[in-house]
């Protein structure tokens, strides 16, 4: 019963992320052709329409993570478990998107490919933190104790999303400010505006997709270990 | 309307995340096909 919903899910979230990526296609030609070039920055500034996206998706799935991360040590549920390993994993992937595609855009514009002010450090330590919450979900074999101290560090991850969000306020940093998650009206042309969020939204339909596969993935890897485990006893 | 020349850059990171998204949907795809079987 739980192999075929399981299976179902993986089917649904397959379909889902066929559809975002067909998506995300017209997404790169709505910004590549379609939205005017900005007058100082040049075409690097395109760079902004999948850089933002990735950001965005990237934080929201460790939130998520998070959030979950606390709903698991509530109710012990080990659904819950899979669904915010699921979300760190397709978080990661994001974050490389956002890692790579950043200093890219850093490097005609500001001159340097990196430079260690307080976002750009706090958005790698959010990455590394949860490379370590893969390490360890690797590293420990009882379900209930991987769940349990992952949970720690998926909470950790959830106090680090807003302040990173926050830091470009708090701190002298190189850093744009953000344009549309801000008190006031997005300070953005109207062209511009809809290529981001149709980028943020086909980001996020993105990793919906992602995640419906991956906790599919959890389930049906768990199921296995636990046939696995009655095998050989 | 003249520009700064750095399409070059803005191609490399267009491509970089096709491909980091694309190699994740297919590990994904991959993935799910093995522990199906």
């Amino acid at each position: 019963m739980m192999r075929e919903k399981a299976e179902a899910m993986a089917r649904r979230g397959s379909l889902l992320t066929a559809v975002a990526l067909l998506a995300l296609a017209g997404v790169y030609v709505r910004a590549l052709v379609f939205t005017p070039v900005e007058r100082f920055q040049g075409p690097a500034q395109k760079i902004f329409y999948v850089h933002v996206p990735a950001a965005w998706s990237g934080l929201l799935a460790f939130a998520i993570t998070g959030l979950l991360s606390l709903l698991y040590l509530w109710l012990r549920d080990r659904r819950v478990d899979i669904v915010a390993a699921a979300s760190a994993e397709v978080g990661l992937a994001f974050s490389v998107v956002m890692l790579t595609t950043g200093p890219i855009w850093a490097k005609p514009i500001w001159g340097t490919w990196w430079t260690w002010d307080a976002r750009l450090t706090s958005t790698l330590f959010i990455f590394l933190l949860f490379v370590g919450y893969q390490v360890l979900r690797g590293a420990i074999t009882d379900p209930e104790t991987r769940a349990r101290y992952s949970a720690v560090i998926g909470i950790l991850g959830l106090v680090l999303v807003p302040f990173i969000h926050m830091t470009v306020y708090l701190f002298r940093t190189l850093h744009p400010d953000p344009v549309v998650l801000k008190p006031g009206t997005p300070s953005l042309p109207g062209d511009m505006l809809v290529t981001l969020l149709s980028a943020v939204g086909v980001f996020t339909l993105l990793y919906l997709g992602f995640l419906a596969q991956r906790y599919a993935l959890g389930v049906l890897r768990d199921l296995k270990d636990e046939e696995a485990g009655r095998a050989v006893s | 309307m003249q520009y700064p020349d750095n399409g070059g850059y803005m191609i490399a990171a267009y491509v970089v995340a096709a491909v980091v998204v694309l190699v994740y949907a297919v590990s994904l795809f991959v993935r799910l096909r093995k522990v199906s079987r």
